[in-house]
């Protein structure tokens, strides 16, 4: 039992000293986040035109965005292709690293490497690797056609978010390994030598110790996986340009969509109203995400 | 399992040795050439001096643009999420969770939503297309203040925080001397996260900067990728290009490598008995 | 000779700019004046055409205190998405942008770029190929001095063609059919050329047959894809796709395209004229056996052309050194500097350079010692006045791209109904954004 040795004074300083730890970091999260993000949304009741300029709108940009089939469009795909990948990379992620910690020895290091580098190549690098090797006539994919006789191509409209898949997972899986690698490696020693002690197999060890102390990063992991998958736009964007009839259109993505619409269309008040929807709906999902996850920390 | 491993390896390979064969062919053999196959002729090191010389040897300027702009930015963020993220885990103060919930939902917001407002806030102030355009934003790493967060609620004892106040340690030095050291798998984490995005950093600085002089290397790579699409007079460089992206990883790994040694210090040094 | 006319038409409209701000003449408007002698200017350029650097040091020895600065600020789009951000802030803006010919309306109708007759750039007119001077004049005024020009063409692989059986270069469109029926019969992935959803490739046979979609009056648009050129040309273009004569899997200034244009599987290119100095880089293997022609024709015997792609400089309207931009700006188009640039390979619509011997002589070994640029020249002439663009072409074109996902992709629909839907949404839009579309 600790003995209560705080007085009120002492307490009161360590609650400013919070605020004052926080200070620098919100200070410039208010001006960098906070001022444009109200900015955005006073942007979004206004329409804007090539001719006659900004007017207010006020909820109209809103209402058109619930009409909007492309919206719609963007939004479903991108939903069900974060529902199918974020798992997938995940689970790979989580078994990457419980092999890499148990596999202590050889290859280790180079391993992390490797796995690493995927996420440090640039976006318009990887989207070109990748265009080739995925590309039917001159990639690698023509060449295993003409061996074995198929017609497959990667980016038929049909296979192109898979493709995108394979290309997000291959960047991001290495970086979520080593997420949950830095928590493996936070554990106590003392519990696995419990553990020994107890005589625990490699499984029990895994199961018991490993993968509960996995779920803090999980949550986190899962959280911004999500948010990072709602918003694709670099790989579209650049396949775009890259190969024809992938079936990739301006508004492929919400993000996409925004992007066209502020930049090509000159319509940012509707583009900020579909990116703060976007968002708001994000939130929402990682709220739910992270009330599940949440439980699990502030019960320490 | 070690089968599962070293498939994944292959998967992450691959492209990258399609990077390294093609750095080594001139344009001439990359338009004509099988991709994994290497050229009638290796040009490695002609790429590399063309690299470094074409328009003037901007890309050395952009290099160093981009050491200085993760150097700073990595540094000073990670600093900042660290002593924030401890001070949401250990201390109590009014708004926390609310603030936590902001800071989270920020991210939510696509930076599309937030380019044009940021713009225009920094251009009021004079600040674009000089280098605080690019630093200013990169010293905000909301992922880095969350991990921090979840890393500061796990790793770091109350009861050693206790002790060390009642031995009367002022807070910072708290902070400084017993929580950061026990916190190091994940600042160097957070520390290589935000080393790699603003490295990386492609969106915001498209938008700030108009003067190739403070451009960081991935715009700088990008343009030149577009001389080569574009109609008029274009040059067609892709084998600059690959060669450039190269070079571009190189610091990356060599930072990885620097920071690795870290990795293996996790464990708290005196730990607390119960 | 024609360097000296030149030198001496320039001479003397700095000479009457000159005079005009020292005699503080009514006529003008109160924009132009004299350029600043005196002061120290710093000028900012936006161009990604590398060639305008060269009339740099040329302009700095004429006026020493004056410094050009020429950036790069990005390509096409991400210029002109940057240009818009640093009018709207207020900041940033350079002294002189480059835009191609299709958005110029876009910048010029708000507003956004100076009106070039108050230094007496209407009466340069004759100096250019009448079409681009048509396409930098809206509403009467000129609001860009034309910089490049991309004179459509045909580039053809002559030894592919051979092979093929096609010994003379198509003259006209129903020979370019027969050609690319015996093109497709060399088997395996070989097309006459390709098409995906190209729009300025669909657009310049259009206007080479005549049609004339856009018709632009101020901010009154009437958009009609059925008059007698456009049938033409769509129906011609349609009866390519149907019978798979054309590659539509192949997206232009992709790696594919070059590779197909390097190993012969695309016999020719349907595009403009700056070609020239990107099609060696692109097709190394294919040295010596490319020609240039004029585009085939409608009717044998007829001399009609088209433009894709080119582009012209201009002022906007909030520059903040606008005399000596347009100093530079004349210097570079129109006058002394060009030269410089023509020597760096630009091919430029003024009508002395494409009237020059030398220049007309000059051959590439690429082409087969072929006197290419007498082709290219002719083509300049030829091509039709009356053009026009929509003032929203850089949406439209990307609405274009994206409604021709099912044609090209699948073969679903007719071009003419992709035209019709196209049209139905631009009316929509423009309307939306202020103009009166119809």
């Amino acid at each position: 039992m600790t003995l209560q040795t705080t007085s009120p004074l002492r307490r009161k300083r360590r609650s400013t000293t919070g605020l004052l730890f926080l200070a620098p970091f919100g200070l410039l999260f208010i001006f960098v986040f906070i001022i444009p993000i109200l900015y955005s949304a006073y942007i979004s009741l206004f329409q804007n035109k090539l001719i006659g300029g900004q007017s207010f709108v006020g909820l109209d940009n809103y209402a058109r965005l619930f009409k909007d089939p492309q919206f719609y469009d963007g939004a479903i795909r991108v939903v069900v292709f974060t529902a199918i990948q974020v798992p997938i990379m995940l689970l790979c992620a989580i078994l990457l690293a419980l092999a890499v910690d148990s596999l202590r020895l050889h290859g280790t290091r180079f391993f992390r490497i490797v796995v690493f580098l995927p996420y440090a190549v640039p976006a318009i690098v990887s989207t070109l690797m990748w265009g080739f090797m995925l590309g039917i006539r001159y990639g690698l994919i023509g060449n295993l056609n003409d061996a074995l006789g198929t017609r497959f191509d990667p980016f038929a409209p049909e296979t192109t978010m898979a493709s995108i898949g394979i290309m997000v997972t291959w960047g991001f899986t290495g970086y979520n390994m080593l997420i949950f690698y830095a928590a493996l490696r936070a554990i106590p020693r003392e519990l696995y030598e419990a553990a020994a002690i107890d005589g625990a197999t490699e499984m029990q060890v895994v199961r018991n110790i490993k993968l509960p102390a996995l779920r803090g990063s999980l949550t986190v992991t899962v959280i911004f996986s999500i948010i990072g998958t709602f918003q694709l736009f670099n790989e579209p964007n650049i396949l775009s340009s890259l190969v024809s009839n992938s079936g990739i259109t301006s508004y492929y993505t919400p993000n996409l969509y925004a992007y066209t619409l502020a930049f090509t269309g000159s319509q940012q008040g509707y583009a900020a109203a579909l990116a703060l929807v976007m968002a708001a709906f994000t939130i929402v999902i990682a709220y739910i995400v992270q009330i599940r996850g949440m439980k699990n920390a502030f019960d320490k | 399992m070690t089968f599962f491993v070293g498939l994944f390896a292959l998967y992450c390979l691959l492209p990258m040795v399609w990077l390294l064969i093609n750095a080594t062919k001139s344009q001439t053999d990359f338009v004509s050439t099988f991709g994994l196959a290497f050229g009638g002729e290796f040009a490695l090191w002609d790429n590399i001096v063309g690299v470094f010389t074409f328009q003037d040897g901007i890309f050395a300027r952009w290099l160093l643009n981009t050491v200085m702009y993760v150097v700073v930015g990595a540094l000073v963020s990670t600093f900042l999420a660290a002593l924030g993220g401890y001070a949401l885990a250990k201390h109590d103060f009014f708004g926390k969770k609310a603030f936590l919930l902001v800071v989270l939902g920020s991210i939510s917001v696509p930076g599309i939503a937030l380019a044009i407002p940021q713009f225009l806030l920094f251009a009021q102030m004079g600040l674009t297309n000089t280098p605080w355009a690019v630093l200013i934003p990169s010293f905000i790493n909301p992922f880095g203040l969350y991990l921090m967060w979840v890393y500061s609620s796990d790793a770091v004892p109350n009861a050693l925080i206790e002790a060390a106040r009642i031995d009367g340690a002022k807070e910072f030095r708290i902070f400084w001397q017993i929580a950061l050291p026990m916190l190091a798998p994940a600042t160097v984490t957070v520390l290589l996260f935000s080393f790699v995005s603003i490295w990386n950093n492609y969106f915001l600085p498209l938008i700030m900067l108009k003067d190739p002089a403070w451009y960081p290397l991935t715009i700088g790579i990008n343009q030149w990728n577009k001389l080569g699409s574009t109609a008029g007079n274009g040059e067609l460089i892709q084998n600059l290009v690959i060669t450039a992206s190269l070079i571009t990883i190189v610091p990356l790994i060599i930072a990885f490598l620097c920071l690795q040694r870290y990795w293996q210090s996790g464990l708290a040094l005196g730990a607390v008995k119960d | 000779m024609r360097k000296t006319r030149i030198a001496a038409v320039a001479t003397a409209l700095t000479a009457v700019i000159a005079l005009a701000g020292c005699s503080g003449s009514a006529d003008e408007a109160p924009t132009a004046g004299a350029v600043p002698t005196d002061e120290p200017i710093t000028l900012t350029v936006w161009s990604w055409d590398g060639t305008v650097e060269a009339a740099v040091p040329g302009f700095e020895k004429k006026y020493p205190n004056i410094t050009v600065d020429v950036v790069n600020a990005g390509s096409s789009t991400d210029e002109y998405t940057a240009l818009d951000n640093a009018i709207q802030a207020g900041s940033g803006v350079p002294d002189i942008a480059m835009f191609e010919y299709f958005v110029l309306p876009f910048f010029a109708i708000p507003g956004k770029l100076t009106d070039l007759s108050a230094y007496g750039a209407d009466e340069l007119g004759k100096d250019y190929v009448e079409a681009a001077w048509g396409e930098v004049n809206i509403d009467g005024a000129p609001y860009a001095l034309p910089s490049d020009y991309g004179p459509a063409a045909m580039f053809y692989n002559q030894k592919v063609l051979a092979e093929a059986g096609v010994e003379e270069p198509p003259a006209t469109w129903d020979e370019f059919y027969e050609a690319a029926k015996k093109v497709r019969a060399l088997g395996g992935d070989h097309y006459i050329t390709n098409d995906s959803a190209d729009i300025f490739l669909l657009l310049s046979l259009i206007w080479e047959s005549g049609g004339r979609p856009f018709q632009v009056e101020g901010t009154d648009v009437k958009i009609d894809f059925t008059d007698e050129g456009t049938a033409r040309a769509v129906e011609y273009w349609q009866r390519m796709l149907d019978e798979d004569l054309i590659n539509t899997k192949i997206t232009g200034w992709s790696d594919d395209w070059n590779r197909g244009l390097n190993d012969g599987t695309l016999a020719t290119q349907l595009i403009g004229g700056w070609f020239t100095s990107t099609l060696p880089e692109r097709a190394p293997d294919a040295a010596g056996d490319f020609r240039i022609a004029e585009l085939p024709q409608w009717e044998e015997g007829e001399r009609s052309g088209a433009e894709n792609g080119g582009s012209a400089m201009a002022i906007p309207a909030d520059a903040p050194n606008k005399d000596a931009a347009y100093a530079f700006l004349e210097y570079f188009t129109h006058g002394e500097g060009l030269q410089a640039r023509i020597d760096e390979g630009a091919f430029v619509p003024t009508l002395s350079f494409l009237e020059d011997e030398a220049f007309l002589a000059s051959t590439n070994e690429f082409f087969g010692d072929q006197a290419y640029n007498e082709v290219l020249a002719s083509a300049s002439k030829n091509v039709g006045t009356g053009w026009q663009y929509p003032p929203f072409f850089s949406w439209a074109r990307s609405s274009y791209e994206d409604l021709s996902a099912p044609l090209y992709n699948s073969g679903e629909g007719t071009l003419a109904e992709l035209l019709e839907t196209w049209r139905e949404r631009m009316t929509e839009y423009g309307n939306e954004q202020g103009f009166a579309v119809s």
